[in-house]
C-alpha cells in the first residue's frame, strides 16, 4: 500500500526529477569543463573533450530514469486501458460475465449485510468488547438468559471484577399518551447503571441514574432519538412535558444517543424507564424478592484487563451463594432445589448486545443461505473462468505474437490478470449496489406482513471488507488460471499447438465442478421445497382458514385488577354476536406464534403422584368458552367450557390428547395438580394440535379456562379469535367499531388471520426454498453455458477430424453422437460428483428438513433427470452443428 | 616482434561499480562528477568510469535505500547533487566488499589451477 502511494506520488513529481535530472548532468558537465580548462585545454575544446567524456546524455538519462522504479502503476494503467478496449470490443461476453458475478458477489453480500445485522455488529455504545451478557445454566440443557432479581442485587454489591453490572426486562407493548393522543410504543425497564455502564451520553436533557431506580420514586422515562424524531418532531421542549405510559403520568427527561436501539438486536425500544417503575404499571409488583422467579436479562461491563472467565468465576461465587440462601425455603428434592444446587453462571461477550430472539432464531439460517450463496458465487467464477479460458483460446495468435516479439511472461499474465480483474470489479461495484437491495428485499421477506425490523443494513466497514475480499479473490480465481495457461507454452509451440489432451482436461474440470456445484444447489432446492410443502400439510390440529385474529391489552388503556377480565369478557361478547362472526374466543398464547408461550409442570396425573424432581413439564394455555369451536379443534371427550367455568366454580382443566394419555384410563373426571397446590379436574379431552410453533411435535398442553386461570394470565396482552364467514374486510371495520365500543382507549394490534400468522411462521422455510430455487435454477443455466462453450471449443478443434469422418461416409448421427457422448463423460462425473458431494451437504441441514429424509430419493432422482435434460440440451446445440459440417471445408482448414 | 605496450585502461567488471561508488562515499559524501574522478585517480587511472553507468547506479542505489541525495554548494561555489552513504548503504559496503572478496578467490583459485 505504502508502495503504491509512493507511486502515485512519483507520478506527480516525475517531471520535477526529470528537471533534476538534467540539472545534475548539467553540473557534472561544468565540473569537468572547468577541470578541462585548469588543465590547460582551450576553451573550445574543453567544452567538447567534457561532452565526449559524459558519453550520450540522452541515453544516460533514460538508463537512469528506468532505476527510478515506477513503471508499475503505468502499466498498470496501460492494462485496464486495453482491457477496457477489449471488453468493449468482446461485449457479450463481458455483460454476461459481469452480471454472474454481479449476481454471486451481490445476493452473497446482501446475506452478509443480513448477517452483520444481526449477528456480527457491535452495540453502538463506548467499548462494547468490554460488555458481558449473564446466563446460568443447568447441567444437560440450554442455557437461560433470564435471571432472578435477588441474584442480580447480591452481584451488582459484590462484583469486584465489574464496572457495572444492569438488567433490564423488555416491556413489548405500553400505551404512550401526549397531548391527549395516545399510540402504541415499545419499551424495556432497566435498571439504576444502565445507561452508565454502557457509557451513553444523553442527545437532550439527561439520562437514567441510580436515583431514579427507587420505589416510590417520581416516575421518570428517557425516549430514543428515534423515538424523539418520530413521535415529537425532535423538539426540544419535549422535556417540559409529560407523557403518560398506560394511562399513569410518567417525566420526559432525556433522549438517548442517535443510533442506540438497546441492548437486543431486532428489537427497537422507544421509551426506557426505570425498572422499579414496573410496578406502576401493573397491580402486581414483580418478584423482586423471589429467587426462583427468572425474569430479567443482566449484563455487565468488565473492568479492565479482567478477562471474561475471571468475572465468571468471580460471579458465579456470588450467585451460588445466592442460590444457597435459597434452597433452605424449599423441599430438598424439589425441581427448584435443583436449580439451586446445580445452576451455575455463565459469561458471554456481550459486544453484540444480549439474547436476541431474532439472532437466535436466524443465525443459523443466514449460515446455511451464506454457504448456498457461496457456492452459486463460485460457480460464477468457475463460469467466467470457463469463459475467459475459451476466449484465451481465440486470442491464442496476439498471445503467441506477443510472446514472440519478446514481451515478458509476467508482464502478459499480469494483463489479463488485470482483464479479469476489470470484470470483477464491475460485477464486484454492481453486487454491492445489488446487495444495498437485496439485504432490504430479503429482510422483508423473511419477515413479512410487519413492521420492518430496526435493523441497521447502511453499508459498514465490514460488509464493504467483505464484498471487496469475494470480488478480489474472485478476480484471482477468474483470471490467473487462464493467464497461466495461455502463456504457459513457448511462443513457437503456443502458435501450432490447439488444445491438447491436458489443457481439455482443465476445462472439463471446470465444467464438471460447475455441474456439480449445480446439483448439490438442485437437490438443496429440492429438500428445501419438499420440506416447505411437508411444514404446509402438516395436520396442525386447527383449521386455518377464515380465522381472524388480533390483539388488546386493556392495561395499555389504564385498567387494573377485576376490570381487566371484565374488559376481554364484554369484548368477546360483542365479537360474538356480530354478523359474519361464527364463533369468538380468547386465549393468551397465540396460535402459530412462540412470541410467549407458558410452560409448567404437573406434579400429579389421576391417582399417580409424580416424584418431586421429575415433574411432567407441560405448555398451558388459557381460554375462553369457544376456542375449540373457533380454531376448529376437535374436543376428542367429554365438554368444553363454559361461563359458569369461573373464580366461584370448582377448578377444571382441558388436556390434549398427549397429556391425557398420561392417565390410567379415562382422563375425563380425573383429577391433576398444576404445579405444587392447584389442583383441577379434567373435563375434556382436546384433539392434539400444534402448540406455539408448527414445526415442534404436538406437545402436552393443558388448557386453563381463562377467566379462572389465576390472576397473572391476565398481565399479557390476549389474542381474540374470530371464525368467519364473508369478505375479510368487512369484518374488520366491524371488530374495530366493537372495540371501540367497548373500551374507547382500547387499540387493536397484531391482527392477521390464521392463514397470514402461518405463512410467516414459516417465512424463513418459504424463503428458503425459494432462494434455492432460483439459484439453483441460475446455476443450472451457469453450468450449461459452461458446457456449451465447452462443446463448441471442442468441436471447432475436432472439425478436421469430423470431417474426414464424414467424407468417410459417417452419417451425421454418428457425427452427433460422437459428441454427445464425448459431453456425457464431463456431464456424468459431475452429476456423480454433485449427489455425493449433496448426499455429504445434507448432514449440515438436517435440522433445517421437516419430515423428510435428507436422501431422499425422489429429490435426487428428480434434481438428476432435470439436470441431465438441460445438460443434452446445452450439448446438442454443438453436437447438432458439428453433423452439418462441410467435410471439403473442414478438410480445407488442415 | 613484440612491441611492449604502456598498461590500458581496464573494463569494469560488472556488479563492481556499486562497491567503488559505495567505498568511495564512506569516507565524505561527494557528487557524481567527484566520485568518478576519485575513482580514477585511486585507481592510478586504470579504471575509467563510464558516465553513462555511474548515473543509474547512484539512482538505483537511492532507490534501494543506500544512498540519498541531496544539492548542496561545491568547494567551487556551484550547486552540485552530493550523494551520502544511508546506514543501510554503510552495512551494504561489507557485503560488497566480501562479495568481491570471493569472486576474487575463486577467479585465482582457477587461475592457479590452470597454471599448476
Amino acid at each position: 500500500m505504502k508502495r503504491w502511494v509512493g507511486q502515485f506520488r512519483e507520478l506527480w513529481t516525475r517531471e520535477r526529477r526529470e528537471a533534476d535530472l538534467e540539472r545534475e548532468l548539467r553540473s557534472h558537465l561544468e565540473a569537468e569543463v572547468e577541470e578541462q580548462l585548469e588543465a590547460g585545454t582551450p576553451p573550445e575544446e574543453a567544452h567538447y573533450t567534457a561532452r565526449r567524456a559524459l558519453g550520450n546524455v540522452t541515453l544516460t538519462q533514460e538508463d537512469t530514469r528506468a532505476t527510478w522504479g515506477w513503471p508499475t502503476l503505468e502499466a498498470l494503467i496501460q492494462d485496464l486501458r486495453l482491457g477496457f478496449r477489449l471488453l468493449r470490443r468482446d461485449r457479450a461476453f463481458a455483460v454476461f460475465s459481469v452480471l454472474s458475478l454481479a449476481l454471486g458477489v451481490g445476493a452473497t453480500s446482501a446475506v452478509f449485510s443480513l448477517f452483520d445485522a444481526i449477528v456480527l455488529r457491535q452495540l453502538p455504545v463506548r467499548e462494547p468488547e468490554r460488555l458481558v451478557v449473564l446466563s446460568f445454566t443447568l447441567p444437560g440443557q440450554s442455557p437461560n438468559s433470564n435471571l432472578p432479581y435477588p441474584h442480580f442485587e447480591r452481584m451488582r454489591s459484590e462484583a469486584r471484577t465489574l464496572d457495572g453490572l444492569f438488567a433490564w426486562t423488555t416491556v413489548p407493548r405500553i400505551s404512550v399518551g401526549f397531548e391527549g393522543r395516545t399510540e402504541l410504543a415499545a419499551a424495556v425497564g432497566v435498571t439504576g447503571e444502565y445507561h452508565r455502564a454502557l457509557g451513553l451520553r444523553p442527545a437532550l436533557g439527561r439520562l437514567l441514574t441510580p436515583e431514579d431506580d427507587r420505589s416510590g420514586h417520581a416516575a421518570v422515562a428517557v425516549i430514543s432519538h428515534g423515538y424523539w424524531r418520530r413521535r415529537f418532531g425532535g423538539s426540544a421542549s419535549v422535556l417540559e412535558h409529560g407523557i403518560t405510559i398506560n394511562q399513569v403520568p410518567f417525566m420526559l427527561v432525556g433522549v438517548e444517543p442517535a443510533g442506540f436501539r438497546g441492548v437486543t438486536v431486532g428489537s427497537s425500544v422507544d421509551v426506557t424507564f426505570p425498572i422499579r417503575a414496573r410496578d406502576l404499571l401493573s397491580e402486581h409488583p414483580a418478584s423482586w424478592d423471589e429467587p426462583f422467579a427468572t425474569w430479567i436479562e443482566v449484563m455487565g461491563r468488565l473492568k479492565a484487563e479482567v478477562s471474561v472467565q475471571e468475572a465468571e468465576r468471580d460471579l458465579n461465587l456470588t450467585f451460588r451463594r445466592v442460590n444457597a440462601d435459597a434452597a433452605q425455603s424449599v423441599p430438598t428434592n424439589s425441581f427448584a432445589a435443583r436449580v439451586a444446587r446445580e445452576a451455575n453462571l455463565r459469561l458471554e461477550s456481550g459486544s453484540t448486545g444480549g439474547f436476541s430472539n431474532l439472532r437466535h432464531g436466524y443465525e443459523s439460517w443466514l449460515r446455511l443461505l451464506l454457504a448456498m450463496l457461496g457456492v452459486v458465487l463460485v460457480l460464477a467464477c468457475l463460469n467466467v473462468a470457463t469463459l475467459l479460458l475459451s476466449r484465451s483460446e481465440t486470442r491464442r495468435q496476439e498471445i503467441a505474437t506477443r510472446l514472440a516479439l519478446g514481451a515478458g511472461r509476467w508482464r502478459i499474465v499480469r494483463q489479463l490478470v488485470t482483464e479479469a480483474g476489470l470484470i470483477a470489479a464491475f460485477g464486484g461495484a454492481l453486487g454491492v449496489v445489488l446487495a444495498w437491495w437485496g439485504s432490504r428485499t430479503l429482510l422483508g421477506l423473511a419477515t413479512p406482513n410487519s413492521v420492518p425490523l430496526p435493523l441497521d443494513l447502511g453499508p459498514s466497514l465490514s460488509v464493504i471488507g467483505f464484498t471487496a475480499a469475494v470480488s478480489g479473490l474472485s478476480c484471482l480465481v477468474v483470471g490467473v488460471l487462464p493467464a497461466l495457461r495461455s502463456t504457459a507454452l513457448g511462443p513457437g509451440r503456443a502458435t501450432r499447438e490447439i488444445g491438447s489432451w491436458k489443457r481439455r482436461l482443465v476445462d472439463r474440470v471446470l465444467v464438471g465442478s460447475q455441474v456439480a456445484l449445480s446439483m448439490v444447489l438442485l437437490v438443496f432446492a429440492g429438500l428445501f421445497v419438499r420440506s416447505l410443502q411437508n411444514l404446509w400439510k402438516v395436520d396442525t390440529g386447527y383449521d386455518r382458514s377464515n380465522v381472524l385474529m388480533f390483539s388488546v391489552d386493556a392495561h395499555l388503556a389504564g385498567k387494573r385488577g377485576r376490570d381487566i377480565p371484565g374488559t376481554y369478557r364484554r369484548l368477546l361478547d360483542q365479537l360474538a354476536g356480530l354478523p359474519g362472526a361464527r364463533a369468538a374466543s380468547v386465549s393468551s398464547v397465540r396460535p402459530v406464534t412462540d412470541s410467549y408461550y407458558f410452560i409448567s409442570t404437573v406434579t400429579s396425573v389421576g391417582k399417580k403422584t409424580l416424584p418431586d424432581d421429575r415433574p411432567l413439564r407441560i405448555a398451558f394455555n388459557n381460554v375462553s368458552p369457544g376456542y375449540f369451536a373457533t380454531l376448529g379443534i376437535l374436543l376428542v371427550r367429554g365438554r368444553d367450557f363454559d361461563r359458569r367455568d369461573d373464580g366461584n366454580s370448582p377448578p377444571v382443566v382441558i388436556v390434549s390428547e398427549k397429556l391425557a394419555r398420561h392417565f390410567d384410563g379415562n382422563a375425563v373426571g380425573q383429577r391433576m395438580r398444576l404445579g405444587r397446590n392447584e389442583l383441577r379436574e379434567v373435563v375434556g379431552v382436546a384433539k392434539d394440535s400444534r402448540y406455539a410453533n408448527i414445526k415442534n411435535a404436538p406437545r402436552e398442553v393443558a388448557y386453563l379456562p381463562m377467566f379462572q386461570a389465576r390472576p397473572e394470565g391476565m398481565d399479557y396482552s390476549p389474542t381474540f379469535e374470530v371464525r368467519f364467514s364473508g369478505p375479510l374486510p368487512e369484518l374488520l371495520d366491524r371488530v374495530g367499531e366493537a372495540v371501540g365500543q367497548v373500551e374507547p382507549q382500547l387499540t387493536p394490534f397484531r391482527v392477521k388471520t390464521l392463514e397470514v400468522q402461518t405463512q410467516e411462521s414459516l417465512s424463513r422455510e418459504r424463503l428458503l426454498a425459494l432462494l434455492a430455487s432460483y439459484f439453483g435454477g441460475f446455476a443450472l443455466l451457469l453450468a450449461c453455458i459452461g458446457l456449451y462453450g465447452l462443446m463448441t471449443d471442442a468441436v471447432r478443434q475436432r472439425t478436421p477430424e469430423l470431417g474426414l469422418r464424414m467424407a468417410l461416409g459417417a452419417p451425421p448421427s454418428n457425427i452427433r453422437w460422437t459428441v454427445m457422448r464425448d459431453s456425457s463423460l464431463t456431464v456424468a462425473i459431475g452429476a456423480l460428483a454433485g449427489v455425493l458431494g449433496s448426499l455429504a451437504g445434507v448432514r449440515l441441514v438436517e435440522s433445517q428438513l421437516h419430515g423428510l429424509d435428507p436422501a431422499n430419493p425422489l429429490v435426487l432422482t428428480a434434481a438428476t433427470a432435470l439436470l441431465l435434460a438441460l445438460a443434452s440440451a446445452a450439448a446438442y446445440v454443438p453436437a447438432h452443428r458439428a453433423a452439418r459440417i462441410d467435410p471439403m471445408t473442414a478438410l480445407r482448414q488442415e | 616482434m613484440r612491441r611492449l605496450k604502456r598498461p590500458d585502461r581496464v573494463e569494469l567488471l560488472q556488479g563492481t561499480l556499486d562497491l567503488l561508488v559505495l567505498r568511495t562515499l564512506l569516507f565524505a559524501p561527494m557528487h557524481g562528477h567527484g566520485i568518478a574522478k576519485a575513482i580514477q585517480r585511486n585507481s592510478e587511472d586504470l579504471l575509467l568510469v563510464q558516465h553513462g553507468s555511474l548515473y543509474p547506479a547512484l539512482h538505483r542505489m537511492v532507490q534501494k535505500g543506500w544512498l540519498d541525495s541531496r544539492w548542496q554548494d561545491a568547494p567551487k561555489g556551484r550547486p552540485m547533487k552530493f550523494y551520502r552513504l544511508t546506514t543501510a548503504g554503510r552495512s551494504q559496503v561489507a557485503t560488497e566488499q566480501s562479495k568481491w572478496e570471493q569472486v576474487c578467490r575463486a577467479i585465482g583459485l582457477v587461475l592457479k589451477r590452470a597454471e599448476g
